[in-house]
């Protein structure tokens, strides 16, 4: 693959790849660097393009595989931070019920997102906020069709439940 | 868009059944600003406005990707004149004297050593004639041990005669 191809072909699904990112990192410099570490190793894996069918599919899996990475290394250092977190007195911490009322419904829907199985969320993201065909998710995500399908009526119905609870109990 | 068909289009989309068009019909609709919407709806609304939210990521400003791909490729290799490698070239002759002076010490040496080694080294290849040489030798000292004999038999006999004289 010459450059001229790879300028042509992959550097214009960048920002596709950068929002893909964000979305599974929540983080605008770790979305950045995971998109440039993958469009290098689409680079360095140049041979293999001629081999495939759907090149934005893969590039998605890098960099899928890319931020699943980084956020394990991010629990990790999370982890950490809990750890130093407890020996602060009690003192600076609210209260369940503050915290709650602090939130709006925006935030109360992230987090129903955001308490979704990886999975679930990633597929819920690329077709509700991205607008993907069940094949596109299937291709990036490297899943058959109907475990596309299964998953997002999973995802959907949990983030239903979900919404019910809010409603009925506020939580 | 009637509340009827929004309530229908809902339940295609919870079952994982609506195509891309509705899904868009759905976020359009409930983004728009509506102070009669039903109770059932109200409560799915914010789900949509979530969505429309996400969907504005600010779009960052990529740094530039054909000079990053310059930057991950192996460097050049930097071509140096001969002689800038003159520290290994002293290196292999000064190993190369201290090898040849080694050598030549070893060699001197061994030299010596067989010099001293020939001196303890047989002086007849014959064993008979070895034998009369060691006779002969051997001759020549019992010949020079019977002439000193001789002469303590003297001093013998003086011992004798002394001692005749003082018993006398």
């Amino acid at each position: 693959m010459s450059l001229s191809i790879f300028l042509s072909q992959v550097v214009p699904v960048r920002q596709k790849l950068y929002r893909f990112a964000y979305r599974l990192l929540e983080n605008e410099d770790d979305a950045m660097d995971v998109t440039q570490d993958a469009l290098l190793k689409v680079w360095q894996q140049q041979e293999k393009m001629s081999d495939l069918q759907n090149m934005e599919a893969w590039c998605m899996r890098i960099v899928r595989n890319l931020a699943l990475d980084k956020l394990k290394a991010r629990k990790y250092r999370r982890a950490e931070d809990l750890d130093k977190a407890t020996a602060l007195p009690a003192v600076h911490q609210e209260s369940p019920h503050t915290v709650a009322e602090k939130q709006d419904v925006m935030n109360r829907v992230h987090r129903i997102i955001g308490a979704l199985p990886e999975k679930y969320r990633t597929i819920i993201q690329l077709r509700d906020i991205e607008g993907y065909s069940y094949q596109e998710i299937a291709d990036a995500l490297a899943i058959e069709l109907s475990e596309v399908k299964i998953n997002l009526h999973r995802a959907r119905k949990t983030v239903r439940e979900q919404l019910q609870k809010l409603q009925v109990y506020g939580v | 868009m009637e509340f009827n068909k929004v309530r229908e289009l809902l339940d295609r989309y919870w079952d994982g059944a609506s195509t891309l068009e509705e899904e868009e019909a759905l976020r359009v609709f409930f983004n728009t600003e509506r102070d009669d919407l039903p109770a059932d709806l109200k409560d799915v609304q914010p789900l949509f406005g979530y969505f429309a939210a996400e969907a504005d990521i600010p779009e960052p400003v990529f740094p530039d990707i054909e000079l990053l791909i310059a930057q991950s490729q192996p460097q050049g290799v930097v071509r140096t004149m001969a002689w800038h490698h003159w520290m290994k070239y002293a290196a292999v002759v000064l190993m190369a004297v201290g090898i040849g002076y080694a050598a030549q010490r070893f060699e001197s040496r061994h030299e010596q050593v067989l010099a001293e080694r020939s001196i303890e080294a047989d002086t007849y290849d014959d064993p008979e004639e070895a034998f009369a040489m060691t006779q002969k030798a051997l001759a020549l000292l019992s010949r020079n041990l019977n002439k000193g004999t001789s002469q303590v038999q003297k001093l013998s006999y003086f011992n004798e005669a002394t001692d005749k004289l003082k018993a006398n």
